[in-house]
């Protein structure tokens, strides 16, 4: 998971491409969920159910809701820099963050 | 459980609820989505000053959600950061929303100004929210709340520039809540917890300190970023300064200064913890405020447009909070703290006042501001005001905060950090300066600055009480410090009442 989330961060710091950024930002959060989920498993543990006959100790619930409210975070950054990046494509014409910076200059 | 106590809920769900409600309600409708938005902020203001005085009578206001105890339940909490922050936010986003009925419609497309009334709310909220949670993972949801409604806010400008300020602002911003969350994640692995108060308690017995020291560095730089302190402010002199003004102030004002409160609470639950010595943080935090003073000031200065230099004084005046916390004693957290409250009150009166200028005349450049104060002496008298306070001149509000940073250095013997403050008040001073001279006293250069409008009433009536609070607002520093000093000692003394 930690690789995972290095090679994440890799990605956002030296892509170039903005939508490579996203997919990179897209890496860590993934590696983030799995080692939350994972950090919620007990040995030999069953779902966190009732009335379905099965028997403590279950894994830990709470690792599961957290994941979810943070895949609903991740998503709705996502969805705003996706959007954010097709106006910057139609205002600017690239998405190339070397090409953008340069004509400034 | 007394009926005050329910409106700690409200303070969060108000706002949210009616932000979310005004793009769909009041589409295309300017003024009536304005009324509404403003009724939103008054009532969400009214029921934080409501807390206040509660919390002032009885201390903290404890609001267990659905009724389940912490640390099992959810909990929130408004302390003393609930009151100074809360208070500030809720005060500066309903005057920032009164002064937004003229900005608006100019600087964004009519069909973003219900979204733009609806995000000012939900970020509102979520500051709120921020401030009252007292478990990690709501402080984690309510910072998502708050910055992403502030990256869709930098976007609401027009123009290419503003697009591409607010996709840097969105990945830097998302880089470090990734790194909060991992932090938060390795503290519920090896704690099982999520309370703060009671990881705190729970880590001094966890096995592993090094995953506990990564989760305080990730914690740390986490909220660095968030709150911009050098070399973590680079996304913010672009986000603040091309955003339009009233976003710029909101950003600049409070949404910082929700890092900080991160950065405090971060503090509290480690140094209760106990499990290491802080005195490398507060080291860090020290140089790190000492290099942004400098540095900040430094660039502002060398600045042509207007909403650029603001925003490094941005920069600066984070650098001074950093300062006074890495400090340490009880005289430079109290400083940073009065800080924290002024700083918001004199930077939303400064990105107001030179928006209302860049308004009339839609120049950005000093050099073309030139002679402006002739016809929007109001505008110009209420920049003039804030500018002086941000220099931190003696009675004015930012003089306070500064005053008890260079007396906390004294009191833990490094005086030689009394010249830094002082450097840093002269170099803000020096670009002060150069933006009253060219407002008084230089010719007017361009044709706009002669035909030039004062701005409307509903923008210069805010301005001129935030410029008049930041000037005479440091006669009330006694009081405030003197009602501060409690609460710095509570985050001094975390873990050591045990």
């Amino acid at each position: 998971m930690v690789v995972l989330f290095a090679v994440g961060l890799y990605i956002v710091l030296t892509s170039q491409n903005l939508l490579k950024k996203i997919i990179g930002l897209n890496i860590m959060e993934t590696s983030v969920f799995g080692l939350i989920v994972t950090s919620g498993m007990v040995d030999g543990g069953s779902p966190p159910l009732l009335g379905r006959g099965l028997e403590a100790p279950y894994a830990s619930p709470v690792t599961h809701a957290l994941v979810l409210t943070g895949i609903v975070v991740a998503l709705s950054v996502t969805a705003l820099a996706l959007v954010l990046i097709v106006r910057v494509k139609r205002e600017c014409g690239s998405i190339e963050l070397d090409e953008l910076l340069e004509p400034e200059e | 459980m007394s009926a005050a106590v329910h409106l700690l809920p409200l303070s969060v769900v108000l706002p949210i609820t009616a932000g979310v409600l005004a793009p769909a309600l009041f589409h295309r409708r300017h003024n009536a989505c304005s009324w509404w938005a403003i009724t939103a902020a008054a009532l969400t203001l009214a029921t934080t000053l409501t807390l206040v005085s509660e919390a002032l009578d009885g201390g903290l206001v404890r609001y267990p959600v659905g009724g389940w105890p912490a640390p099992y339940g959810i909990e929130l909490v408004f302390d003393g950061l609930g009151i100074l922050m809360g208070s500030a936010a809720g005060l500066l986003t309903l005057l920032i929303l009164i002064a937004s009925r003229a900005f608006v419609q100019t600087e964004a497309t009519p069909q973003r100004h219900s979204l733009f009334h609806g995000l000012v709310l939900i970020n509102l909220g979520g500051m709120n929210g921020f401030l009252a949670a007292s478990d990690l993972f709501n402080l984690f949801v309510f910072m998502e709340v708050f910055s992403i409604s502030a990256y869709a806010l930098v976007a609401l400008a027009r123009g290419p520039v503003a697009a591409l300020a607010a996709l840097k602002y969105l990945i830097v911003g998302a880089v470090s809540s990734m790194l909060v969350l991992l932090a938060i994640a390795l503290l519920h692995a090896q704690t099982g917890s999520l309370n703060m108060s009671d990881i705190g308690d729970r880590l001094a017995a966890a096995q592993a300190p090094a995953a506990a020291g990564l989760a305080l560095g990730c914690l740390v730089v986490g909220f660095l970023v968030k709150a911009a302190v050098f070399p973590l402010h680079f996304w913010l002199p672009d986000a603040h300064a091309s955003a339009p003004s009233p976003v710029s102030a909101l950003l600049s004002g409070l949404v910082v200064k929700m890092g900080i409160v991160g950065l405090i609470r971060t503090r509290m639950l480690f140094a209760e913890a106990d499990i290491f010595s802080l005195v490398a943080l507060d080291l860090l935090l020290v140089w790190l405020g000492v290099a942004a003073i400098v540095i900040g000031a430094v660039l502002a200065m060398i600045q042509r447009e207007l909403k650029l230099m603001l925003a490094y004084s941005t920069v600066t005046n984070m650098g001074y909070i950093a300062l006074g916390l890495g400090l340490a004693t009880p005289a430079a957290v109290g400083g940073a703290l009065a800080h924290m409250g002024f700083h918001a009150l004199i930077k939303t009166g400064l990105f107001l006042s030179a928006g209302a200028l860049v308004l009339s005349t839609g120049l950005s450049r000093i050099d073309d501001l030139r002679g402006l104060a002739q016809r929007m002496p109001v505008s110009s008298a209420a920049l003039t005001l804030a500018l002086l306070a941000v220099a931190g001149l003696p009675p004015t509000a930012g003089f306070v905060g500064k005053w008890q940073i260079a007396l906390g250095a004294l009191e833990a013997g490094q005086p030689w950090l009394i010249a830094v403050v002082m450097s840093g008040a002269l170099l803000t001073l020096a670009w002060a300066i150069r933006i009253i001279n060219s407002l008084y006293f230089l010719p007017p250069a361009r044709g706009q600055v002669l035909t030039a409008d004062e701005a409307p009433l509903s923008i210069r009536a805010p301005i001129l009480m935030l410029g008049l609070v930041a000037m005479v607002g440091g006669l009330a520093g006694a009081m405030v410090l003197e009602w501060i000093e409690p609460l710095s000692f509570r985050i001094l003394e975390a873990g050591h009442g045990h």
